[in-house]
């Protein structure tokens, strides 16, 4: 299967460790990655700015995607998935706004072809490897972990666009921990927001809803929050420290990518995956991974 | 003081690509599971109220709307498919086109597209351990900028008003 990447921004300027398992564990399962030349932002800090100006970049994306001659475009940021999700429909819903759009690529020489198909990571895991396949590919499961999981807002929202996981109960990301042998649990604050968007206009609010969840994570005893989207991970994860700061408590919660975990489990390096970048502390928890 | 007004309602509905705001009912689904609700106070039927009364231009100056967390529940749970959250945005349009203050960010994060095509710097990154890495010592493929015709088109698409 071969599968056109669209990263976005936050992968390829500070979230390092995502593209590094991505580009690891996914040819390991049969799913060969070609990179767009030339990309830009999604658009999603653009929206709030003009939204047309935000569907134009997200039309970008989809036409560079085509430039690959695959039909399968990967975006594993939940926030570009969703912008560039919505522009696609907004585009085959609207005409007008798909002729508009289609003559601003021209002038850079690019054309828009509406058949494509937009996965992120947990679907293109779950729906099209297989939980199956993955679990035969395992080569170290885990026993007697306990994991969280936190699929983020973006990627299951709202259902009438076609997301990846239900909206109110996403089990996706939980089924593909169980495949590599570790427990989940169920969680009360499973569906808070991380709050990176509220870092464009409010910091401190972004980092207390960041903390409230990890703190709640800590009274339940598990050893690691997994999450699939780089603005989640730079909450949980790089921000942790601040976060705890913000709510009052001493946070030290392993946070890593799935792509990560299921990289351990497939016994690829730990620095091949990027888990040195890390900010929180997976020590921790690789400590009580066997080697 | 605050009054409704119709031509600043319009504009607010040719955003959303719609002849008129969808019955809201205020059953208070939005703000009950709202993100921003505790922290920031947002209570997005309220906004859907103000707008469908026409007090468009007094939310296009408030602070309120720049409080979203757009964590996209609301749109999810809207039993009218009103979608607070699209009516956020096309305020925030609105505030822009109108030069009221708008987070510095977003514009920083408009201005880096201009200038590089992505909305945010390449960052160093320093490891728990104090070592510092970057894309190249990550042995991680360099990043291709867009050709200089992708800035005049940008900024083309940044003109456009949606009216």
């Amino acid at each position: 299967m071969k599968m056109a990447v669209f990263w976005g921004c936050r992968i390829l300027t500070s979230q390092y460790a995502y593209e590094m398992s991505v580009r690891q564990v996914f040819p390991k399962l049969g799913v060969e990655l070609v990179d767009l030349r030339e990309a830009t932002c999604c658009g999603d800090p653009v929206k709030s700015i003009n939204i047309f100006a935000a569907d134009y970049l997200a039309a970008r994306a989809l036409a560079l995607a085509n430039l690959t001659g695959s039909t399968d475009l990967l975006i594993p940021c939940n926030r570009c998935h969703f912008t560039i999700s919505e522009a696609k429909h907004r585009m085959e819903i609207n005409e007008k706004l798909h002729l508009k759009i289609g003559e601003l690529l021209t002038e850079e020489g690019l054309e828009y072809d509406p058949n494509i198909k937009i996965w992120h990571i947990i679907d293109l895991l779950h729906d099209a490897v297989g939980l199956e396949k993955i679990k035969e590919t395992v080569k170290k499961p885990f026993r007697g972990l306990k994991l969280a999981s936190h699929t983020g807002c973006q990627v299951i929202r709202y259902s009438d666009l076609g997301r990846v996981d239900d909206a109110e109960n996403p089990r996706k990301l939980d089924e593909l921990i169980n495949m590599l042998g570790a427990e989940t649990v169920d969680y009360s604050e499973k569906l808070d927001c991380c709050g990176a968007a509220l870092t464009y206009s409010h910091q401190d609010a972004a980092l207390s809803l960041a903390g409230s969840k990890i703190k709640a994570l800590q009274g339940l005893n598990v050893d690691a929050l997994v999450v699939c989207c780089p603005a989640c991970q730079m909450m949980f994860d790089s921000e942790q420290k601040d976060a705890g700061t913000a709510v009052g408590a001493k946070l030290d919660l392993p946070v890593l990518y799935y792509t990560q975990l299921l990289g351990l489990a497939l016994d690829i390096e730990a620095e091949k995956l990027g888990l040195h970048l890390n900010q929180s502390l997976v020590d921790k928890l690789l400590t009580k991974i066997p080697a | 003081m605050a009054e409704p007004n119709e031509a600043s309602r319009r504009k607010i509905l040719v955003k959303l690509g719609r002849d008129e705001f969808l019955d809201c009912f205020q059953c208070l689904k939005c703000t009950s599971g709202c993100t921003a609700l505790k922290l920031l106070e947002l209570k997005p039927h309220e906004i859907m109220k103000l707008v469908r009364l026409g007090f468009v231009n007094e939310l296009a100056a408030s602070e309120i709307i720049w409080t979203c967390a757009t964590c996209l529940k609301c749109v999810q749970r809207c039993p009218q498919k009103g979608s607070p959250y699209h009516v956020i945005m096309a305020l925030r349009n609105l505030a822009v086109e109108r030069e009221a203050k708008v987070p510095e960010a977003y514009l920083k994060a408009v201005s880096q597209i201009l200038e590089n095509g992505l909305s945010q710097t390449i960052q160093k990154i320093t490891t728990r351990k104090m070592e510092t890495f970057d894309r190249t010592s990550l042995k991680l493929p360099k990043i291709s900028a867009p050709k200089e015709s992708f800035q005049a088109v940008f900024f083309k698409a940044l003109e456009e008003k949606q009216e």
